[in-house]
Parts: structure tokens; sequence; C-alpha cells
């Protein structure tokens, strides 16, 4: 019975890819991978920059001296680059049968990739800007297991790219039922995708403002940051301002001095956040989150348009993040994490492991929340607070020094003024102290474990407690005289700590979550 | 409740999966824990020790060689990197004489505990279900000395990979069959 379902399946996704072409057979990508594969030639010869900048300077000296010498050898290396991009292009193939993808690649160290539909956990496709007038996408995929373990097919037709994630998708969910309609249920629930969330450019703006995403506007930069720094002191030195000037603190009373500080952060700060903006707008342009079944799909991106989808059984934990700028203005980043195991090789500037819903408002954070996860109650649990010995032992921890400078100064008969900025500085790091611990809260019920901590800004934390993948009780000699302890709960997207809580609490926190765990025998992904 | 000693493979065979926590809730305060190979503390002593004075010889012998007349700095350098070498030793030596004695382990019908530390004090457990693949890794003084220490990984990352250091070989190779061997692993795996 159930082979017979099975040899169905089978029939039915083959069928389904045999429609476009006749893919069973080892075939090469579409010749538009030839500008990938230039592309990344010239993106690994930039990402050893620093080494070749000083040969590169002198080359260029050289070259303007004697052009009909060395320009052969730059044509030569060009033509380097395009024949190996022409290799590695003729030598990627990939083929797919039986619900498994194939993929050779490389000229020299050959690589073979197998993967079963129903080990790729998630599928990702991205279309650089180079690729969108001809309808092609990179199709990246992702297994559980390994880093090495994942396979992309760099050029597919972007209409055989969807119908084949669909189908490797739908591999994933368990067939049980021997009724062929489930088939062609989930079949008809992948076509009809209902859009959760999008953004429009004011929101943004917001991103960018209330949000550092300089990054991502420098990471598509790093090969001319060089360059960019050496105009911009071109351009203020041609604007008539002196910048050593500013920097001539003597003779100038402490007012003076502040004045300089602050329109220097204000010079820091504007570019930064202008920069920031144009950052959010790259990442974020054209934002849409939908699901359909049990997948949530992300698209953005203004020139890389990058689509992430997720299944829902993967999500790890919700970040419900606020920096004390979405405070005052009432945004909120939302973040659906899942594994990280996967993408420790990743670039700190790629958002492919979370989905990342920027700058939302109160209502709509809300609704995605409980769409999640409807029986969470993130909106009105009540947080109970950490024990203040947390408060004690940071305050501690800072002051002690700060009176030693304080004291030290006194001991030097510095003037009072010195003093009294020292002092300034120390009450307000005391407040922001102060604050950290008030934001520290957690609470539970009997499916999630709420964390909330921050500082000016606020972050809540909620995770389905059977998502649990260890979990730690610690415990210093001067925690156990007091009867506290401070416990932590690794997941797959990272480990969540609660620090200062009753002895007896953390127990029972963790003891019941180790039940859940181990009784329910649940499935974390 | 505990299986707490898996000498034999008789205790593989007995192996009982009862229900954690339908009697009375099983805690982590609760737990028996067991100690580490009697090998272990002294051959980490003797390792801190070795690698101390290994390094310091080094640098003496870099310091007073014949053949390369060195600048004061550099001799500076080195006798500062004398000192600090030594007191970090001496320091590791007397902590860990300190801290080995209080790291034990912990087996579970569903999870495997370790806990360690002298100030900071550290328990974690690992529930067998959400194992990915076990590892036995021995140097080469754990295996002259006949110890290995067990690796069990989780979805957990890199991070947070679940060590038990200095086990004897023989008991840690059962542990990693038990864990190996466990229903949830076999079945949910």
């Amino acid at each position: 019975m159930d082979k017979e379902l099975e040899a169905e399946v089978v029939e039915q996704a083959t069928n389904a890819t045999e429609n476009d072409s006749t893919t069973h057979n080892w075939q090469r990508v579409s010749p538009i991978a030839l500008l990938y594969f230039v592309l990344k030639v010239i993106k690994n010869i930039f990402g050893n920059f620093i080494y070749l900048a000083p040969a590169l300077y002198l080359g260029y000296d050289k070259v303007a001296e004697d052009p009909s010498f060395w320009l052969p050898i730059i044509y030569g290396a060009v033509a380097l680059i395009v024949l190996s991009a022409v290799l590695s292009f003729y030598f990627f193939q990939y083929r797919l049968s039986n619900q498994q993808i194939e993929i050779r690649s490389g000229v020299f160290s050959k690589k073979y990739i197998n993967l079963p539909f129903s080990r790729i956990q998630n599928v990702e496709l991205t279309e650089p800007l180079y690729y969108r007038p001809f309808g092609y996408t990179c199709m990246q995929l992702d297994t559980a297991g390994s880093v090495k373990q994942e396979a992309k097919v760099v050029a597919i037709n972007k209409h055989l790219a969807l119908q084949l994630k669909n189908e490797i998708l739908a591999a994933h969910q368990p067939v049980t039922s021997t009724e062929t309609e489930d088939v062609t249920e989930t079949q008809t629930k992948i076509e009809d995708e209902v859009v959760l969330d999008t953004r429009n450019l004011d929101d943004l703006v917001i991103h960018g403002i209330t949000n550092n995403r300089v990054w991502i506007f420098i990471a598509g930069m790093a090969p001319f940051i060089d360059q960019i720094s050496d105009k911009i002191g071109q351009w203020l030195y041609f604007l008539g301002f002196n910048v050593e000037q500013y920097f001539e603190f003597e003779g100038k009373s402490g007012w003076q001095i502040a004045t300089t500080a602050i329109s220097l952060t204000l010079m820091v700060m504007i570019p930064i956040t202008i920069f920031s903006i144009i950052g959010s707008i790259i990442a974020f342009h054209d934002f849409k989150l939908s699901r359909s079944g049990d997948r949530y799909i992300r698209r953005s991106g203004l020139f890389t348009r990058n689509e992430v989808t997720m299944r829902l059984s993967r999500l790890q934990v919700i970040v419900r993040q606020q920096d004390w700028l979405d405070v005052l203005l009432g945004r909120i980043n939302l973040k659906f994490e899942q594994s990280n195991a996967n993408f420790q090789q990743a670039q700190a500037g790629q958002l492919t492991n979370k989905i990342i819903v920027p700058s939302v408002t109160r209502k709509e954070c809300q609704f995605l929340i409980d769409d999640a996860y409807p029986e969470n109650k993130l909106k009105d649990v009540e947080f109970n607070r950490v024990s203040p010995r947390l408060l004690v032992r940071n305050l501690l921890l800072f002051i002690l020094p700060i009176s030693a400078v304080i004291a030290s100064l006194a001991y030097q008969q510095q003037p009072i003024i010195t003093i009294v900025y020292v002092l300034i500085f120390a009450v307000f790091i005391s407040v922001l102290i102060t604050m950290s611990y008030i934001r520290w809260g957690y609470a539970a019920d009997d499916n999630f474990i709420y964390v909330r901590k921050g500082c000016l800004g606020v972050d809540y934390y909620c995770f389905p407690i059977y998502k649990v993948q260890q979990a730690g009780f610690k415990q210093s000699w001067f925690l156990k005289r007091k009867q506290l302890c401070s416990v932590e709960f690794v997941l797959a997207s990272g480990a969540i700590n609660i620090p200062y809580v009753t002895e007896a609490t953390g127990l029972c926190l963790l003891d019941n979550s180790l039940y859940q765990v181990e009784q329910s025998k649940k499935n974390w992904m | 409740m505990n299986p707490t000693v898996l000498d034999t493979p008789e205790a593989l065979a007995d192996f009982s999966n009862k229900t954690v926590a339908t009697d009375e809730l099983a805690s982590l305060a609760k737990l028996n824990f067991n100690a580490l190979s009697a090998k272990y503390a002294p051959t980490h002593r003797l390792v801190i020790l070795m690698t101390t004075l290994l390094l310091m010889t080094l640098i003496l012998i870099a310091h007073h060689q014949p053949w390369l007349a060195l600048p004061t700095e550099v001799k500076v350098v080195f006798e500062v990197a004398q000192w600090v070498i030594g007191t970090i030793g001496l320091l590791a030596y007397l902590y860990n004489y300190f801290a080995d004695p209080k790291k034990q382990y912990s087996l579970r019908e569903q999870d495997i505990s370790y806990q360690s530390g002298l100030v900071f004090n550290k328990t974690v457990c690992q529930p067998i279900l959400r194992v990915q693949h076990v590892e036995l890794k021995r140097g080469p003084i754990e295996r002259k000395v006949g110890l290995a220490s067990l690796q069990v990984f989780s979805a957990g990352g890199a991070m947070h990979t679940f060590e038990i250091p200095g086990l004897d070989y023989d008991n840690a190779e059962n542990i990693r069959q038990y864990i190996l061997s466990h229903k949830d692993l076999t079945q949910h795996g």
C-alpha cells in the first residue's frame, strides 16, 4: 500500500519536471551562468584585495609608464578569468531523478553532491540583478547536516525553480495517510499563498533610522572603501574644513570641547544614518512575507531579490526586538529564528537564517506572532522579576573601579570639575545598569517560555519548551549561599539565559523543560 | 530509576524506558553523580605541569642561546613572559587541583548530565532525544593512560557541545553505545 503511494508520488513529481525539460539526464545550466561565474572569480580576487592592493598600486605606475608591455598581460589576465568561468560553467552539471538532485562541479577538484529531496531542509531562491531580465534564479539547497553538504544550482529557469521547490518541500510532508487526495491537497495548498505582511518605503526609512543597517551598504562597498574614504577627505578639505584644527584642544574651554564632541558625533551620525537607510532599502525593498500551508516565505531586496522559505516547524524562537528609538516610534523588529548550524560559515551581513520583519507596528507584530504560535500569550503574560542581587552585583562591579578613579583624582588634587565629569558619567552608567535590571523578566506557561531583556530598548523572546536542545544550571559560590541560580536554555538558534532566579524556580523551569522534551518526544524541526 | 553504572552489556539488555516523572518529577537537584576516572585528575595536573615547564624551557633556551645576540627589549619581553607563564601555570595547577574532583557526570534514562566548576558551578543536561551524533576524543596522552573524552553534539551548535572529559575508555565506549542504541535516537534521529 505504502509502496504504491510512494511510486505514485515519484511519478507525479517526475511528470512535473518532465513538462519543462528532460531533467533526467545530466545537463548544464543556462549560459547566463557564465556571468555568475565571471563575477564569482572577480569576487574571489577582490576578497583577497588587501594582499593585492600593494601589487595593484605598483602595477598602476608601471602600466602608465609602458602600456605596450603591460597591456597584453592585462588582456591575458582578463582572458584567464573568462576561461576559468567558461570551464566552471562547462563542468557544472546537474540531474534530477527519483526524488533526488545530483550536482557535479569543479574544474580541477571535482565535486559531486547527491541530495535526496527528503533531506533538503530549506530552499532559497536568489535573483541577482543581472538574472532578472532573463527570468533566471540561483537555487540554494540546504540540508540540516553539515555546511559542506549544501548545493547550489547557479542558474535555473525561475518557473522550473519554483516548481522544483514545491516538489522538494512536498517531499517533506509526512505522507502518513493512505489517501491519495492528500498529496493533491498539499499540492494545491502550495499554490494559494497568503500575504501576511508587506513593507512600504516609509517603513524602511524608519527601519534605517532606528537600526544600524550600515553593514549592508558597506558589505557591497568593501572593495572600494579606501577610495571612498580618500575622496571624502578630499571633499572635506575642498569645502574648507580643516580636520586637524578640530582636534587641537589646547586653550579651549570645557564647553568648546563639548560642542566639538557633539558636532563631531553629529557629523559621524548623519552619514551613518543615511547609509543605514540606504542599506535598509537595499535589503528590504518590496518586502513581502507570505504564508502558504505551513511555510513562511520572505521576499525582499532591491538589487538582488532574495527569497527565503521556512517551514513553521523549523521555527525555534520568536524575537520581538525594539531599540530605544523603536520604543519611541512604537515600531518592532520581529525575527523568526531557525537553526543556526548551517550558517556559521555565512557572512555576518547575511540575513538568510532568520526571517526578519523590519519595523512593524505593534498590531501587525501581534498578528504575525499569533499567526505562528496561536496559543502563545506573549501579549498578556505577566513577567517575573529576577533577583535584585543582579542589580547589586552589576552596580558593585562598576562602581568599585569608578570610585577608585575618583579617589585617585581627588588624591592628585585635580580640579573639582574633572571629578564632576567622572561622577556624571558614573551616574549615567548606573542608570543604564538599573534600566537593564528592570528589563529582565521571565515567564512560563504550559507550552512556552518567555524572556524579556534589554536596556533602553526591550527584546522579548518566546520559544516552545519542547524545542530545547540542552539545559544548563549555573550557580556560583555566592549565588548558592543566597539560594539563587542562573539557567540556560540552548536552542538550535542559540542560547537563552535567565540570570539570578531562585534555586527552586530555576530547577522547576529546567526540570519541566526536560520533562516536556523527553516525554513529548516531539521533533525540534 | 537511574542506571548509573554501565559496565556490562547486560545493562543494555535490561534497558527499560519508563517515562520519567509520572511518579515523582525527576529533578536535576536529585541527580546521582558518578566521579570521573581516578586517573583523570593526576594526568590533567601532569599535563599542565609539563606544558608550563616545556614553554618555560623553550623561552629559557631562546633567551640564553649563544648564536644570536638579542636586543635588550626582547630579553625583557622574555623575562616577563617567563613570569607570566609560570604564574598562569601555577594558578592553573592549583585551580585544577581543587576543581577536578568537582567534575562529575550522571546518566539517566532520558538524558545525560555533567557538572563542573569550583567557584562557578555549572550543570549541563543533554536530553538524548536531541543528540545528533556522539564522538570519543582521545589525544596521545589520553590514549597512553587509557582515558577518553565523550563529546555529544546537538543542534545547539559548536559552542554548546556537551563534553565529559577523563572517562575510562571502556566506560566511555559503553556510554556512547548506550546513547547510540537509545530508542529515541533510533526512532526519531
